[in-house]
């Protein structure tokens, strides 16, 4: 007759974190909304990769380019800087004077993310950046990258002994 | 199609983990009541079996009457979803009679095998359909091939059971079965050593201690943190993941009666990670002298935990499919099971927002009618907010988990919407729901129709956070209806949508995410409570 393989108790002691360490305190109060600024005249926005016509399998790291003007995290009125936000497959135009939108193809970097993983599905995507100010609306006026095509080609599929399916056969 | 001739000389075979199922006494189930059986299985199969294995990469490689014989690349898959399994048909056994319970006799080993289109064949599934018969009904045994592979990844109680010398099996095998909690040695088991029983008891007494210890119940004035557990039989919800630093939710454990002298009362399960702060225990400070009156108050939907406390309603516990098939971050759809608990009537108002910064437990007030939700806020802004409360109230207070919001924004249904499939002017706060909604603000709290448990601006008006950190897909999410988190988490989810989103986004299914720590104009939060 075996012996008890010891019990592994689970984790009953509650070892609780604030999730990210740093992220635990919260930002300041926000302050009053503020007229929209104006970008620095120099400044430049655009997509570091992938470039125009690119032609990538799987996923992959979009990565922002900002010129003469700094990254910040949303929320900070710190001068000159602002915070990305990536545009996937939009075609309507950003409305000036409202807070971009959030959603799956309105990407907020509001913590001061300078790059992204994607993973589209296959086919054509365009890409474009738009830097927001403190309170996530376009600088007044828009500095926005020039938007970039590219095509998302299939994943070969993996190569297994026995297709894996739910189902029986 | 078969190949006449093979371009290899041997026949297919490949490693495998081979998962043996089988119905516990179905001819005798058959033998009271045949339609009924039938039905109930084919429930099983076709919402807890097929979409479990889907989730676990398994294979359905052929049914055995009224069992069946699955695949899986991973052991360690392979053994979570036989434990998926058997927890599910569990949770659904529990409101049914002892007689109509519809229990799987699991066996998992691994090996390698023969492999067909429709079969697989070899010593390896032999020894799995041994264990399968061996097994007491819902229990799952594993092969000390199985074990090797996932003793240190995979956190459970394992009881050995020694070598057995299977029929037709050259050389004894080394059986183990997979224990869902160290406690619960109620289940009948003929092999179970006798010291066993002494050592669940002194575990259970180092759980109650912990249990106790780290929820902070001190047997000292009035407040306390009852909560009432729902009791599984056999199995109890344990969340598989591997021991790390993650908070561990505390599972709903209720030791058996010998061992509750010490403590007379459940434990108090907090859904969330109690806040962190090592230099000062927030619970005790819920026992701080000067409190506002708390007490109950009943209102006509629910009730408030005191007079300017947020409206809460009741939700009952059920089980419901989660997921949809519109989006893929809303698959795989699986069912999840929740227990009792309460939630907002609406999101956070402005007005209950600046209660909170008065008494500062919120760092700022926000201005705006009064009646507006509150917005402009983060997952932490909402989690500080929930932390106030409980600590205010002494009521458990959270957020609410992804799988208890959208369990209560269905209320029971499965349609596209939680009104029905199509849009319906007034039932919600969105861009292109219909009827005249102000585009620059969301509308007052409340406004819209309720939903069947009552609850209100369940679509649209602001995105709601919930607790869980955001991941792309339900793979291996907890179908327990705790939330779903992760150490390092920079993501949080939010339901709903907000007054400027489309359709889409007011299902109740969609969800989104957003960095933590960082506010937006459309999201608010509305707050949850363990009963």
């Amino acid at each position: 007759m075996g012996r008890s393989a010891g019990c592994i108790l689970l984790a009953f002691a509650v070892v609780s974190l604030l999730p990210g360490g740093t992220l635990a305190q919260t930002a300041p109060a926000p302050k009053p909304s503020t007229p929209q600024r104006a970008p620095a005249p120099d400044a430049r926005l655009y997509i570091i990769f992938p470039w125009d016509g690119a032609q990538i399998r799987g996923e992959f790291w979009v990565r922002f380019g900002l010129r003469n003007m700094g990254v910040t995290q949303a929320g900070s009125s710190a001068p000159n800087a602002g915070h990305h936000h990536l545009l996937v497959d939009v075609t309507d135009e950003i409305d000036p004077d409202e807070p971009i939108p959030t959603d799956n193809k309105h990407l907020h970097f509001g913590a001061g993310q300078t790059e992204a993983r994607l993973e589209l599905p296959p086919g054509k995507h365009t890409l474009q950046l738009v830097l927001g100010d403190p309170e996530h609306r376009p600088f007044k006026p828009m500095l926005i990258s020039k938007k970039v095509t590219i095509t998302v080609l299939p994943v070969a599929p993996a190569r297994t002994s026995k297709k894996v399916s739910g189902k029986g056969s | 199609m078969r190949e006449e001739f093979s371009t290899h000389p041997h026949a297919h075979r490949r490693l495998a983990a081979i998962l043996a199922a089988d119905i516990a006494g179905y001819s005798q189930m058959m033998g009271h009541d045949e339609e009924g059986t039938v039905r109930r299985l084919k429930h099983v199969r076709r919402e807890i079996v097929d979409p479990t294995l889907e989730e676990h990469y398994g294979r359905l490689v052929k049914n055995t009457g009224d069992g069946f014989i699955a695949m899986f690349d991973s052991p360690l898959e392979a053994v979570r979803c036989a434990i998926v399994i058997q927890q599910s048909v569990a949770a659904r056994n529990t409101g049914l009679p002892r007689d109509y319970w519809l229990q799987y006799r699991m066996g998992l080993n691994l090996g390698d095998v023969i492999v067909e289109p429709d079969d697989v064949f070899g010593d390896g599934v032999n020894i799995a359909a041994r264990l399968e018969a061996l097994a007491i009904p819902g229990g799952v045994y594993i092969s000390g091939g199985i074990y090797e592979q996932i003793k240190n990844k995979l956190v459970c109680g394992y009881q050995s059971l020694g070598d057995e010398k299977l029929k037709n099996i050259t050389d004894p095998v080394r059986i183990y079965r997979v224990l869902p909690d160290p406690v619960s040695f109620t289940g009948a088991t003929k092999k179970r050593p006798s010291y066993l029983i002494p050592a669940g008891i002194a575990a259970a007494f180092a759980l109650v201690a912990a249990g106790l210890y780290t929820t902070g119940y001190w047997p000292v004035g009035g407040q306390t943190n009852l909560v009432s557990i729902e009791r599984f039989p056999q199995w109890v919800p344990v969340p598989l993941t591997s021991v790390t630093n993650q908070p561990a939710p505390s599972p709903r454990v209720e030791p058996t009666t010998g061992n509750t002298a010490n403590a007379a009362k459940p434990l108090a399960p907090s859904p969330d990670p109690p806040p962190a702060a090592p230099a000062s225990d927030p619970q005790v400070a819920i026992l701080a002298p000067s409190l506002p009156a708390v007490r109950m108050i009943q209102t006509a939907s629910g009730f408030r935990d005191c007079e300017t406390c947020p409206e809460m309603i009741r939700i009952p516990g059920g089980s419901f499919r989660m997921g949809s098939d519109e989006d893929p971050s809303e698959q795989p759809i699986r069912t999840v099971t929740i227990a009792p608990f309460a939630i907002g009537l609406s999101p956070i108002s402005v007005a209950e927002w600046n209660r909170c910064a008065a008494a500062k437990g919120c760092p700022f007030a926000l201005e705006g009618s009064e009646t507006a939700p509150a917005r402009n806020l983060s997952w932490l802004d909402a989690k500080q907010y929930a932390d106030w409360l409980a600590q205010v109230t002494g009521k458990p207070y959270r957020l609410p988990s992804e799988a208890e919001w959208e369990y209560a924004a269905r209320a029971g249904t499965s349609t596209r919407f939680w009104w029905g499939r199509e849009l319906e002017p007034g039932k919600a706060n969105c861009r292109d729901c219909g009827a005249s909604q102000d585009p620059k603000a969301p509308m007052p709290v409340g406004s819209f129709a309720r939903n069947a448990f009552g609850g209100a601006d369940f679509g649209g008006g602001v995105a709601q956070w919930v607790a869980d950190c955001w991941v792309a897909n339900y793979r291996d999410a907890p179908s327990d209806g705790l939330p779903r988190t992760a150490q390092n988490c920079r993501e949080n989810v939010l339901r709903g949508g907000s007054w400027r989103s489309n359709a889409a986004s007011v299902r109740p299914a969609s969800r989104t995410h957003y960095d933590t720590g960082v506010r937006y104009p459309a999201h608010g939060f509305r707050i949850a409570r363990s009963l």
